[in-house]
């Protein structure tokens, strides 16, 4: 059984439909770029996923049972989703933030040691470990951004759901919150990120999901995306895919 | 900013406070009491302390207590700085149905004051009214929720100016005195449900204490971290409603102690509502309570309502915090 399973997904985003029979499978390993033009509904889609809103018609499955049968608690132990910001006025400490992916674990008031731990490593391994007594407010956007992924990683979660995981990211960032992720597949979960950037999506994933006309346009593993170009148009005509001669394969554009 | 050090000291804190105002509190008054008097307990000496002072200071305690808790339950679930009773238009309901009550000259209804059966009566109905427009199709919008107590306000606001014009002159001298909000002696009749009821809601809200934090991330947040929001959100504001209506209709609308003492507390103890809330209520009691006792002994006499001393207090630190913000 896979871990998610859409069937004809439809979705609306208010009164306006934004997708209609979107079908796809993902498990275990898979680190998936989500994308597609402004207003593709791919933001919609990760909500509908994560169970944070309706779809309209079809089926999202978790290990086979409908998202909207999962308790929250339930569902929040098995995914996570990364929003695509939050207000940036917030009053908590980064590590308050960080410890709130702790609350689905836990009945009690308090967090166990455990769950220190967990927040402790995904603070490390985020870089945010310096900040950690800042208040949120004061953060830079890149910082809050990565104060965020690490609440998502304290989650502990079989599949993540990331809304454009490296906005604000300065380069050197957004490689390694791109390697974290391929990290987090290798260890056995299943990875949905939102992205722009043709070059990132390409290097770390090992598929690309391609949202365009209120449908998928284009699924397809990475290695066979980057033998034939001929989906680039979906984002754009100026776009080119180059070639070193070497292999290595890489998208400029005009 | 970074954030406070030792959230723990300030909770010790605020709870000796508290306590210490319970004891301590009751010894200022108009007339100075002889304490020897007291420990024979002689009249009227011991009377006076026991009916008055003492039930007087408890009311202030849990009153400034569960307005402040109501406030900082309502900042959280709205993610609105300047939620409060006020503008979420409980407390100008309850206030429009003592405004009735007192207008239509009703004493006693069902063996408790007509007066509060009112203001129960007026919360009931706007925050029916406030809950009922909000909600949409089993979801309730923060924004809704604050737009239609605003709106609620001017409304309740315009009915009582309306009475206000109507009534009697003794009828008005009671509603403006009413409106003013004060901390009286009430009886034990009346207190001891008051602090059962509040102490109730206030064990369940601190139960909730970590989904208070979700929310005050945000509702996605939240529902992504386990929170079953919209049943969440009804029940966090019936339960700041009833907080705020049954302590409204023993003491009137005392303005600002919903809005100061979270404000204040946030910048002491931090967000984390598991300290912050009971900080709140320790403190919000402490200040009510505090101001009632400077207003019975500064002028006495004569007495300066606690909700005017408060507002003389409120207003400028309003204006302080918005200024240090910017």
């Amino acid at each position: 059984m896979p871990l998610l399973a859409l069937r004809d997904v439809s979705c609306r985003a208010g009164s306006t439909p934004v997708l209609e029979g979107v079908s796809f499978e993902a498990g275990p390993g898979e680190l998936i770029a989500l994308m597609g033009r402004n207003g593709a509904g791919k933001s919609t889609l990760m909500n509908a996923i994560a169970g944070l809103q309706r779809a309209i018609g079809g089926a999202v499955l978790l290990e086979g049972r409908s998202v909207e049968q999962w308790s929250p608690a339930e569902r929040a132990r098995t995914l996570c989703h990364l929003p695509q910001s939050v207000r940036a006025d917030l009053p908590f400490s980064a590590e308050q933030l960080v410890l709130m992916g702790r609350y689905p674990h836990a009945d009690r008031w308090f967090e166990s040691d455990a769950d220190r731990a967990a927040v402790e490593t995904a603070m490390r391994r985020t870089g945010c470990a310096a900040f950690r007594d800042r208040r949120v407010s004061t953060l830079s956007g890149g910082e809050r951004q990565r104060v965020l992924l690490a609440a998502c990683l304290a989650q502990e979660p079989r599949l993540l759901l990331l809304d454009e995981p490296s906005t604000f990211l300065d380069v050197d960032q957004q490689l390694h919150c791109f390697s974290l992720l391929r990290e987090e597949a290798q260890r056995g979960a299943a990875c949905i990120a939102v992205t722009h950037d043709l070059n990132l999506a390409l290097t770390f994933c090992s598929r690309l999901i391609v949202l365009a006309e209120r449908g998928v346009a284009l699924d397809r593993p990475a290695a066979e995306a980057l033998a034939s170009p001929d989906w680039l148009g979906l984002f754009s005509p100026r776009l080119h895919l180059n070639d070193d001669g070497a292999g290595r394969r890489w998208v400029s554009f005009t | 900013m970074s954030a406070p050090a030792h959230p723990g000291r300030w909770l010790v804190g605020s709870a000796a406070a508290f306590v210490a105002g319970a004891i301590l509190l009751p010894l200022a008054g108009p007339s100075p009491l002889d304490y020897g008097a007291i420990l024979a307990r002689r009249e009227p000496d011991w009377s006076i302390l026991l009916q008055l002072r003492v039930s007087r200071t408890l009311l202030g305690l849990f009153a400034g207590g569960a307005l402040s808790l109501a406030g900082s339950l309502f900042q959280a679930m709205l993610r609105e700085a300047l939620a409060t009773p006020y503008t979420l238009g409980v407390s100008s309901g309850a206030s429009l149905g003592a405004v009735i009550v007192i207008a239509l000259g009703g004493h006693t209804f069902l063996g408790v004051p007509a007066i509060w059966s009112g203001a129960l009566a007026g919360a009931a109905v706007v925050q029916f009214l406030v809950v009922g427009s909000a909600a949409r199709q089993g979801r309730m919008s923060a924004f809704g929720l604050l737009l239609t107590g605003i709106a609620t306000n001017s409304v309740c606001s315009a009915v009582i100016l309306l009475i206000y014009g109507f009534a009697s002159m003794s009828q008005s001298f009671s509603i403006a005195r009413w409106l003013l909000g004060s901390v009286d002696a009430i009886g034990y009749g009346a207190l001891l449900p008051f602090i059962a009821v509040t102490t109730l809601i206030t064990a369940w809200v601190l139960t909730q204490a970590r989904h208070w934090n979700l929310l005050a991330v945000g509702e996605e947040w939240a529902s992504a971290r386990g929170a079953r929001v919209p049943r969440l959100m009804l029940a966090g504001y019936v339960a700041g409603s009833v907080l705020a209506a049954s302590t409204v209709a023993l003491t009137g609308p005392i303005g600002f102690v919903g809005l100061i003492v979270p404000h204040l507390a946030r910048s002491r103890v931090g967000a984390d509502h598991r300290v912050l809330m009971p900080c709140s209520f320790l403190m919000g009691g402490v200040l009510l309570a505090g101001c009632d006792a400077l207003g019975r002994s500064i002028l006495a006499p004569a007495e300066v309502p606690a909700g005017a001393i408060m507002a003389l207090v409120g207003g400028p630190y309003l204006v302080w915090l918005v200024r240090r913000r910017g």
